[in-house]
């Protein structure tokens, strides 16, 4: 008999835990639903997405993302905000996984409403993150990772670098301390194989020759292919974007001495990236829009400003952190111009603009993609980026008639 | 005597279960009008369709005891064909996207039907790990090809979708309309799979479960009846698996990857081994969960869902719905 009593409280219990368990559920999302929609009235924070990889993979890059637009968003308050209001984000962990980007980038857009979504970091999580906002046309979508150029709609920009920003000005040094013969190493997937379908004419152009090409899987682990054809093509210098385990390929090459005398141009590795390459790195030029060691007032101040809230240690990561940053700072002058945050009004106020970035001016071209500086380092033998030189106005070359 | 059996043989020996089943109908049916959150209601549609994928394992491992840590290759191949089938020309492609997601089914299901021919009929039949190895090397190695396809999967950067969920001129790709879709497609494969263990079938998969060796003694042709199971578990997880995509927009190699593999056991686990109903709750809550917490705590959700996980395996080992009908774990 005392089983029955236990095992009604049990039913009740269980009845009690499904119900409440349920209820919780929707009420967790269903709060967030009042947010967005109006909020017009004067001094209400305006929200801005931020779609970061603060988990996985990419965490470091994610999370370089989100405090650097933080910084903007505390200077622009500082300042009054934008059309009388503060800017406020709201961030969402996309966990370096292309379905929770989807997901994440639909409830920014969705629930929270809000008029503008910075993000991803992968270039395949900026496909998804792309078609979700072609198809909602409710969004400015500014993506500030370097990627592989290409992507043209009304409501996309892009403040990250893209190929031909890099290489034109990267190649003309690296055949002039090498030699001409190049040999183009990649992971086989767009970025690397868009970014040397624009190397080729550069390197016509510049009298080099174009002696291999080799692609690996993105994670490969063996990288006999990769030695033996730099073994046999004999390259002055190797142009690699090989992003995912580049030191695992540079190893390699180093254990099997064939970089005697070869030098090595990336268009990928930032500062945070230098972390676990070997020696065999040292005299490697990158070209990237934003170094530690990079010159100049406009970097030390950003840094400053980057470390006082996030610590001494804590470094923004090459190319997606000032793309933030500038971003931000672009489409809150983009709405102040079109006075309102209406997405298409906002997009069509940015083309044209131009801002005063911690390495030099940036300015929106009509391809939705930016004209901007980048810095070229190497290498030095401490295993820190040594600056070389600063290439003001970079166009992106990128065409996109809107 | 007659009665006994019966109630032993069926999965819901404990009107507990059946009230949870109850209240879950009801709620399902409710959430649409209570929320008034389209997107809400938009994402509980996707958690369905991978319930549909976690019933598929639970069929597999909850009820037939076999482990398998490449699920994911039937769920996600399913969508990356209904990918190709839409967006690939040449030969008979493209289709229009309903006879691509049958295809995609049947496809998926006879692939697991020779896999699993293969496994348990083969030289040296396997089982336990041995099986839960193979799968494992079906996951990676699928998701090794999907990366390396070339124009074919997209690589890298998978594929995007075209095509729209409609049905009899209804649009049911977002929203209302895809919580519909998805909720109907859950109840008809619960409904379906319920009634598949509950027949004198799922009592002879159940039996070699607990004792693979007796049921064969018993005249029982074990090997046949595995591939069968084996079968329909990976044509449900296709099932679920069509919809889910086509909803994402996309697919990437991730979708049939071993990590996607793993996630799924972790929700059946969490729910209840063999109880159906319990993988379903345990998708919704842990993915909600996760999907809520990663965006208002951004430091330490990570932290908090595998604490919760970890107090949840300790204190319910059978899983939630385990413990709602049989108790606690003796």
């Amino acid at each position: 008999m005392a089983t029955k009593k236990t095992r009604a409280k049990r039913v009740l219990l269980g009845l009690v835990g499904v119900t409440a368990l349920m209820g919780g559920l929707v009420a967790c999302g269903g709060d967030d639903d009042s947010s967005g929609s109006g909020g017009e009235a004067s001094g209400e924070p305006i929200k801005i997405g931020v779609a970061a990889d603060l988990t996985g993979p990419f965490t470091i890059y994610g999370t370089s993302m989100q405090r650097s637009a933080q910084i903007a968003v505390d200077e622009i308050n500082a300042a009054g905000g934008v059309l009388g209001r503060p800017l406020e984000l709201v961030v969402e962990d996309t966990q370096t996984d292309v379905a929770v980007t989807t997901d994440k980038a639909r409830k920014l857009i969705e629930s929270d409403k809000v008029p503008m979504v910075l993000g991803p970091i992968g270039s395949d999580a900026a496909d998804a993150l792309f078609k979700t906002v072609a198809e909602d046309g409710k969004t400015v979508l500014i993506y500030p990772e370097t990627y592989e150029g290409g992507k043209c709609h009304p409501l996309f920009f892009s403040t990250g670098a893209v190929p031909a920003q890099q290489i034109r000005p990267m190649l003309p040094v690296l055949q002039e301390e090498f030699g001409p013969k190049v040999l183009l190493f990649g992971a086989d997937y767009v970025w690397p194989r868009r970014s040397f379908e624009i190397a080729k004419p550069i390197i016509e152009e510049i009298g080099g020759e174009l002696v291999g090409e080799v692609y690996l899987p993105l994670i490969a682990d063996d990288f006999t292919e990769l030695v033996n054809a730099v073994r046999d093509a004999q390259p002055d210098y190797i142009y690699t974007l090989y992003p995912a385990v580049w030191g695992a390929a540079l190893k390699a090459l180093e254990d099997a001495g064939v970089l005697e005398g070869v030098g090595i141009g990336t268009t990928f590795v930032g500062d945070p990236g230098l972390e676990g390459l070997s020696a065999g790195a040292v005299g490697q030029y990158t070209a990237l829009p934003f170094f530690t060691t990079a010159k100049g007032d406009g970097v030390a101040n950003f840094l400053k400003a980057f470390q006082a809230k996030y610590g001494a240690d804590q470094i923004p990561s090459g190319g997606e952190g000032l793309g933030s940053y500038n971003a931000i700072h672009l489409w809150a002058q983009a709405v102040e111009k079109a006075g309102t945050t209406d997405p298409s009004k906002v997009s069509e106020a940015m083309v044209g603009l131009e801002f005063n970035s911690p390495t030099g001016k940036v300015t929106v071209e009509p391809s939705h993609h930016v004209t901007q500086t980048i810095q070229l380092v190497k290498v030095g033998a401490d295993m820190k980026h040594e600056f070389v030189q600063a290439f003001e106005n970079q166009p992106s070359e990128e065409s996109c008639s809107l | 005597m007659l009665a006994a059996r019966s109630r032993a043989a069926s999965i819901s020996r404990s009107r507990r279960v059946r009230y949870a089943e109850v209240i879950f109908g009801v709620v399902l049916l409710a959430l649409p009008f209570i929320a008034s959150d389209v997107f809400l209601i938009d994402r509980f549609g996707r958690y369905f369709t991978w319930a549909i994928f976690a019933i598929s394992v639970d069929l597999i491992w909850g009820f037939g005891g076999v482990l398998t840590f490449g699920h994911a290759a039937f769920f996600g191949a399913s969508g990356y064909l209904v990918a190709i089938f839409t967006e690939r020309a040449g030969w008979f492609l493209p289709l229009p996207l309903w006879p691509a997601i049958g295809l995609a089914v049947l496809c998926v299901a006879m692939f697991a039907f020779l896999l699993s021919t293969l496994a348990f009929r083969g030289p040296y039949p396997m089982r336990g790990v041995e099986l839960a190895v193979i799968t494992l090397a079906v996951a990676y190695l699928l998701e090794q090809y999907a990366r390396a396809g070339g124009q074919i999967t997209g690589g890298q950067n998978g594929i995007l979708f075209g095509e729209r969920l409609e049905l009899f001129g209804l649009d049911m790709h977002r929203g209302r309309g895809f919580y519909w879709l998805a909720g109907i497609a859950l109840v008809v494969v619960y409904v379906l799979v319920r009634v598949f263990v509950n027949r004198r079938i799922g009592l002879v998969v159940r039996g070699i479960r607990e004792n693979e060796d007796r049921v064969d003694l018993l005249g029982y042709d074990v090997p046949s009846i595995k591939i069968e199971v084996f079968t329909l578990s990976a044509a449900l997880a296709a099932f679920g698996g069509a919809f889910f995509y086509v909803h994402e927009g996309i697919i990437t190699p991730a979708a049939v990857g071993v990590a996607a593999s793993t996630q799924v056991l972790l929700w059946v686990a969490l729910g209840g081994r063999g109880t159906l109903l319990g993988p379903i709750i345990g998708t919704v809550v842990l993915q909600h969960l996760t999907a809520t917490l990663s965006g208002t705590m951004l430091d330490t959700w990570i932290f908090v869902i595998g604490a919760l996980l970890i107090v949840v395996v300790v204190v319910f080992p059978a899983g939630v719905l385990g413990f709602l009908d049989r108790g606690p774990a003796r």
